[in-house]
Parts: C-alpha cells; structure tokens; sequence
C-alpha cells in the first residue's frame, strides 16, 4: 500500500454565519488522483484552497491538516514549493506572453534561468503549445489559456498537483488531452487533487472519490464501487410521463425502484430484462431509454435533484 | 514525510525580488509609453512656468527663483502620482479584474511578500519618475549636480510612502471609481498645499498643521534641503515622519489586503 501524502481530519470552514465546509476528513495515497465531486457551492474549491493557505480554516474544531509533512497554517510556503495549483479562473498575466508569463512564474520558485527555459520548452510541447511560445495571452483559446495554466503549475515539478475545475467549460478534444496529460503526470508518481461536476471526468481519472454536498462528506470510495454500492445498474427512462398507463405501477416487481421528477420518470433495478418487461406493459408506444447507471445517477440520488440556494 | 531539508523555497529577499521583477517585467514592456512622459511632463511644467507664469512670478520663493522652487518640487509630486496610480488603479484591477495576485499566490510566497513588494516597486518607479525630473532640472540648469543626485531617493521614500497609504485606500474600495474620492480628495490637494506650488508659510495659521500632517509635506521639505544643499534640524523630523508613515500605514494595509486575499 502507498503512503499516505496528505491526511485532512475534521476541518471546517465558515464564512460569517455560512459553512461552507463541515468537519470534512479524508486522506490520499502518494501517486494517486484523489477527486471532489459536487454541486457548485458545495465546498470543493474551499478546501483545495484551505490546502494552499489561500483560506485558513476554522479554529474551532481545529482539526487536522498534514500535506506532504505540513500544516498549511504554519508552513504555507512549503506547501505552495511542492505543490502546483491551478486555480478555477485562468489567472495569466494578460500584459506578458505564453513564455513571459511562465518565465515569470519560474522566478517565484528561484528557478537558475537556464533550467526555467528547458523547463518551459518540454511543457509547452507536453501541452502542444509550443507554436504559441510568443503568443499573447490575448491571442489564445479557452482551451490553450486552460493548458498554459496546467503547464504553469507544473514548472517546478510538484510532487503535488491541485486542479480545481480543470476542464469547466472546454470541448471534447481539448478535455480529453487534459486527461491524457494528467494520467501521465501520474504515472510520473505526482499526486494529484482533483474538483470536478463532470462525472466523466471523475471517473475517467480519480483514483478515490470524495462526494461533496453542503460542505460535507456524503460518500467516498473508488468510482466503480461507489457505483455498485449506491445505485441499481440499469435505468429505464420515460419522457412523455403522460403516455404511461398508471395501471401499471400496479404490477411492479419488487426489483424494480421508481424515481418521479418533474418530465421523467426513472425505474432503476439490477435486472435489465424486467425493465424491458416493465417498459412493453407501461407504453403502448413512446420513447423510453434503458441504460447503466453512472456516477451521474449516483450523484443526484446522493445529493437530489434540487437546486439549492448556493446553486 | 519529507525531510523538511529537501524542501528549499525561496528566501524572503528572493521572494520579495520575484514580486519586484514581475511589475518590472510588465513596465518595461512598452518602454516607450512607459518610459517617455516621466520626461516629457517635467519639460511642459517648466514651460509653462518659463513662457508665462514666470514673468508675473519675480519675487524669490523661498529664497529662490520661482522656477528653482517648482521644479525641485516637481521631484517629488511625481513619485507621489506614479506611486499613488499605481497602488490604486493598478492594484486593483490586479487584484479584482485580472486576479493576477490570485496567480501569484499560489507561488510559494505570502500575502506579505506580495504586498511589501508592492509598496518596494512603486518605490522604484517612484525613484526613477523622480530621477527623469532630475534629468531635465540639470539640462536647464535649475538644479546643481552633484548635491541634486540624492533627490531619487527621496522620490524613492515618497513613492512607497503613497503605495501604503493607496494600498491602505485600495482595501476599502469596492469599485474602481471610488478611487476618484480619493485624487480628487487627497492627491490633487496635497499637490497645492505641501510647499511645492507656494510655500506652507504662506497659508493662513489654522491651515499649517494640517499642512504638517500629509507626507508629501515632508518629501517636499527633504528634497528642497538636497537641491539647495541647505540642512536644518526640522529634516530629521521629516524623516521620522516618513519612517513612521511607512511602517505604520504600511502595516495596516497588509493586515487589511490580507483579509482580502486569503478568507
């Protein structure tokens, strides 16, 4: 069993009367992509930040918060030294270019000049942006920016890499190199922190999941037994609710579990073909979809399909 | 866990350079626009002063030429204006719009170190806005080298005098137009009534000690006794005005940046 890098336990966070995170606990494996999922609001960037010292944790219950060795609330600056951070806005300096902007970046780590621009030539080609090097940041993609931040964030090659919100708002293409760039970064043993509402991308890449609701810990566990310990493996799925018979919630098996939300009705269960049985005596005719659960399912069983205030 | 020998972050003067190497970085980009008006502005000042208003201007100022006591002024009002842009304007729309600090911050540095080398870049632009009048003061003479070589390290004092107390007003501002109270209500009249344009002894009894209390009154006292090379005991109260208007103002603007920048 790998090490244990980062072991948080008990910690809060308050904002005024806000709790933004309640008594949260967990720990990651060195070299593993640990994940946070969760609606918008529900605490995810707060504790990355706690991590990095950009927020200080509550006093009471102090808790407990040892990265790599360090307690943020003492020793920010080692902390920040081994670890990469991409933050959720891209935060580059509009006034420099693709190069400046990260040779800037390598002087706040006292990297030697020399070694700062090899390191900068591989990550540029690692991130395809070689092309770009005197590029304004102007000039650049949503998706390039996003790359150009990670590539940032990787300069001193962190044993630690914090990503909050990696791929929010980029197409397929670019997502998918992100992924690609960040299984190989973990291959390379760096232990990676991941927030995430895309469950694709949670399961795509985290080792652990962590779900997230309200600032507290609702389920964590590997993506595949999150799954199948929270949720039937097949959905049926009924949009036009008006064409059902209602005779024939009469006749449900008992393997069968119902969801009623506003426009759709969603019969979860674990056997596909009473599903299809149940679908041929519920519709004369009509669309319906049968599909595998996801972590998508999981997520709203596990935290409702309302909006919240925060949302 | 790691030996805590391993883990070699930067020292606190490197990390204070880095901050300081940053804006200079940015400043120097566009050179010409950046670096040009610091001399033109001085050139117009003494023109305006040398084709018109110098010629109903004929009594000594101060015991010197009208032109002498407005240019060695000049010296120190454009550190306070660089100074006071930059750690307004320019520090909050990296702090608010660009959230360049934000970037920053996840370097391994503090708020600290971030803001302390705020105050020491404008200190620098300051000097050098400072050092640009000088240029020109010498070309026409108005100031006699070498006693007027210190007069940039007043400039110096004076900008990072102007970066804590603007630093100070950014922590309050919630939108960028609030900081025309702040020109319009600190800076411009600070410019007409700390000695530069006539001198303090010249407003009427119940204004001086209001005089007395802004920090460019100060600056201005100091650089005239460098131009002149004319010392009196009062320059050791200005210094200690400016020492402790840093630190003390200073500090308060980083206990209260800090409460912006980290929750």
């Amino acid at each position: 069993m790998a090490k244990t890098v980062i072991n948080v336990g008990n910690i809060s966070k308050s904002f005024g009367k806000v709790r933004a995170v309640c008594e949260l606990s967990f720990s990651v494996e060195a070299g593993s992509c640990y994940g946070f999922l969760g609606p918008n609001g529900a605490g995810k960037t707060t504790v990355m930040k706690m991590i990095y010292g950009k927020c200080t944790r509550d006093k009471k219950p102090a808790g407990l918060m040892d990265i790599f060795g360090y307690d943020p609330a003492s020793n920010e600056l080692a902390i920040k030294y081994l670890s990469g951070v991409v933050q959720q806005e891209n935060n580059l300096d509009d006034e420099l270019n693709v190069a400046q902007n990260l040779m800037i970046y390598s002087k706040f780590y006292n990297m030697p000049a020399k070694n700062a621009r090899g390191r900068i030539g591989y990550l540029l080609d690692f991130f395809e942006l070689s092309d770009k090097t005197k590029s304004k940041i102007k000039e650049l993609s949503g998706g390039m920016k996003r790359r150009l931040v990670i590539a940032r964030a990787l300069l001193n090659s962190p044993k630690l890499l914090i990503l909050d919100e990696p791929t929010t708002g980029l197409d397929p293409q670019v997502r998918h190199l992100i992924w690609e760039k960040i299984r190989q970064l973990q291959k390379q043993h760096t232990t990676v922190l991941l927030t995430t509402h895309y469950m694709e991308e949670a399961f795509q890449l985290c080792d652990q999941l962590l779900i997230m609701h309200k600032g507290r810990k609702i389920m964590e566990g590997r993506p595949a037994d999150l799954l199948e310990k929270n949720i039937e493996e097949y959905v049926l799925e009924i949009l036009d609710t008006e064409l059902i018979k209602p005779e024939c919630h009469d006749v449900l098996q008992n393997n069968i579990r119902i969801e009623d939300t506003p426009g759709v009705m969603r019969y979860y269960s674990n056997d596909m073909d009473a599903l299809k049985d149940f679908a041929g005596t519920a519709l004369d005719s009509g669309n319906y979809l049968i599909r595998q659960t996801n972590l998508e399912d999981v997520f709203l069983h596990a935290t409702g399909r309302q909006l919240d205030d925060k949302q | 866990m790691i030996n805590s020998d391993t883990i070699q972050y930067p020292p606190l003067h490197l990390r204070l350079y880095s901050v300081w190497y940053r804006h200079m970085r940015v400043y120097t980009k566009n050179l010409l626009s950046n670096g040009f008006p610091p001399f033109l502005e001085p050139l117009i000042f003494l023109a305006g002063v040398g084709l018109g208003l110098g010629k109903y201007i004929t009594e000594p100022m101060g015991g010197v030429k009208y032109i002498e006591f407005l240019g060695t002024g000049l010296l120190v009002t454009t550190a306070m204006f660089t100074s006071a842009f930059e750690c307004s304007f320019g520090t909050f729309i990296r702090l608010e719009y660009e959230k360049v600090y934000d970037g920053m911050l996840a370097a391994p540095m503090t708020v600290n170190n971030l803001i302390v080398g705020e105050m020491i870049w404008a200190g620098t632009k300051g000097f050098f806005f400072s050092f640009a009048v000088l240029c020109i003061l010498s070309v026409f003479k108005i100031v006699a080298l070498p006693y007027g070589l210190l007069a940039p390290f007043v400039g110096f004092l004076t900008g990072v005098m102007f970066a804590s107390i603007s630093l100070l007003v950014t922590s309050f501002v919630k939108t960028i137009n609030h900081f025309n109270f702040y020109f319009t209500g600190f800076i411009s009249p600070m410019f007409f009534f700390s000695g530069v344009v006539f001198p303090i002894e010249n407003l009427p009894g119940f204004i001086r000690p209001a005089a007395e209390l802004v920090p460019l009154t100060h600056s201005v006292r100091l650089v005239r006794a460098i131009c002149t090379n004319h010392y009196e005991p009062i320059l050791l109260a200005d210094m200690l005005y400016i020492a402790v208007f840093i630190i003390l103002i200073g500090f308060l603007a980083i206990h209260r940046l800090k409460k912006r920048l980290v929750n």
